[in-house]
């Protein structure tokens, strides 16, 4: 079995801001997914080595690229790690083949080298490949940054909000692009968003942020989805045992549910509805 | 060579020789006070820019007691290597280099400031050192401030009067650039010969603007 895509634990501070950060992955594509300013940006670049952390440990597929206790921080040019950022990710002084071509060792770095002819036209950018930048449209944009970051075959892509200047079609079109070509290439990616639709159809695992910090991880589905009401019918067990106070306890299914005795009263003969709300667990 | 056109040939190769040197330092301090954090940073900045508001002369005088035959280092590069720069055309060189490296880097400083950090950021991911980074991202983002600052360096080479005059002497057919020809034409009443010069370095004034106006506004597209 290969190793973790990412094993990360760690803390840093920047201008004054601290984010403390536990992210898994072992392979797909890991969403950081909470509201602007918690953190995202700042930590996929700790996981590119563009931030140096304070203390903690970075892993990437069995790699160690900082570990604060051993003195290890391996510069971000020796780590191999995909970055396209969310703005003025292309170099305005290149055609986009030779954007593409940018990471590419001397000898191989020409527009019509093999590799980045097939991946532009893979992300069907091939008529467009002596342009520049600035005749791009935004999605067009990101496709090249995409295809750039691919081009030096990553142990790891980071996307930051990679999408967020782009219409909603586009962005769903973009999103089926990317799972796709991450897919056919097997690089596992950690995508950050503060949009759950894009982080419901590109995560297989999700980390929330909260601002400074992560809160939990687990499947897209579930974390996403958490705090919408979820209506519960349930069987009471027994009749309801009053309490001091106007309050009363029932219970259903098993579960005690305490409150007040006039909204435990049931419903349809024994039956009552429940709307459920979850929460992070760490929160009551 | 005809002493007229001397002056001029003179003051091109001046300034071009001034500029050769000014490009690396002046874009090497620029980048280094747009990017490093460093204590020195304001004290930099204020030693950048004592060229623009000191006198011209403290400055030839200043490059007198450095480089003169008693000088700091003047004596050492005579005892040494048995090299004299003062009244010589390489003083005017260095006097020029001094007047010009404020310019460079104040066109190049905010040039460099204007460059998106994530290019760079996306430069290191792709493999690229940080001197890589430097001459593969940096240098080309800045090319449109940097060579509006060349341009302006030359020009301000090419107009050095008073550190010229006090470091380089006017020493005709050795010296005598066209601001000090110039001085000289007017001092001796020769009002045809002054005006050529004046005709020469209006005429330039008016290029380097154009070109500066045109490097200048786009930069960071």
């Amino acid at each position: 079995m290969s190793a973790p895509a990412v094993e990360a634990s760690f803390s840093l501070a920047a201008g004054g801001f601290i984010v403390t950060a536990d992210l898994a992955l072992d392979e797909g594509v890991l969403v950081l997914f909470g509201p602007s300013g918690s953190g995202k940006s700042l930590s996929i670049k700790a996981l590119a080595g563009l931030i140096r952390p304070e203390r903690g440990r970075i892993r990437v597929a069995g790699t160690t690229f900082f570990d604060s206790d051993a003195k290890v921080n391996v510069p971000a040019h020796k780590r191999r790690i995909g970055y396209v950022p969310q703005m003025h990710a292309l170099f305005p002084f290149r055609s986009v083949a030779e954007n593409v071509a940018f990471g590419l060792p001397r000898r191989e770095r020409r527009a019509d080298n093999p590799t980045v002819l097939a991946l532009l036209d893979e992300l069907g950018l091939s008529a467009r490949a002596k342009e520049q930048p600035s005749k791009l449209s935004g999605g067009e944009r990101q496709r090249v940054a995409l295809a750039r970051a691919l081009a030096v075959s990553p142990k790891l892509l980071l996307l930051d909000e990679p999408f967020s200047s782009i219409d909603q079609d586009g962005r769903e079109a973009l999103g089926r692009l990317l799972r796709a070509t991450l897919e056919r290439h097997k690089i596992p990616a950690v995508f950050v968003t503060h949009d759950p639709d894009e982080a419901l159809a590109l995560g297989d695992r999700l980390v929330r942020f909260e601002p400074g910090r992560t809160s939990e991880s687990g499947l897209p589905a579930t974390l996403v989805r958490r705090g919408q009401p979820v209506l519960v019918t349930a069987t009471l067990d027994g009749a309801a045992r009053p309490l001091d106070g106007g309050r009363a306890q029932v219970s259903l299914a098993g579960a005690v549910v305490e409150g007040p005795a006039d909204l435990l009263s049931p419903h349809e003969g024994n039956r009552l509805v429940l709307e459920l709300r979850t929460r992070p667990r760490n929160k009551r | 060579m005809n002493p007229q056109l001397f002056p001029i040939v003179l003051s091109f190769g001046v300034a071009t020789a001034a500029m050769v040197m000014v490009t690396p330092i002046g874009t090497g301090i620029a980048w280094v006070q747009a990017r490093v954090p460093h204590p020195l940073r304001r004290a930099v900045d204020v030693l950048v820019l004592l060229p623009i508001v000191l006198p011209p002369t403290v400055i030839g005088f200043l490059l007198v007691v450095l480089f003169g035959r008693q000088g700091i280092f003047g004596s050492q590069l005579e005892a040494i290597l048995g090299v004299r720069l003062i009244f010589t055309p390489w003083a005017a060189v260095i006097a020029s280099t001094v007047a010009a490296l404020p310019v460079m880097v104040k066109a190049a400083q905010p040039a460099f400031e204007a460059i998106p950090r994530e290019l760079e950021d996306v430069g290191r991911s792709l493999g690229l050192s940080p001197i890589a980074v430097f001459f593969r991202v940096s240098l080309p983002a800045a090319r449109r401030g940097l060579l509006a600052g060349m341009v302006l360096a030359f020009a301000r080479a090419m107009g050095e009067f008073g550190g010229t005059l006090m470091f380089a002497g006017n020493k005709p057919g050795q010296t005598n650039t066209m601001p000090l020809e110039l001085f000289a034409a007017y001092q001796a009443g020769d009002d045809a010969r002054a005006f050529l010069y004046v005709a020469i370095l209006v005429g330039f004034a008016v290029l380097v603007a154009i070109a500066a106006g045109r490097l200048t506004p786009k930069e960071g597209t």
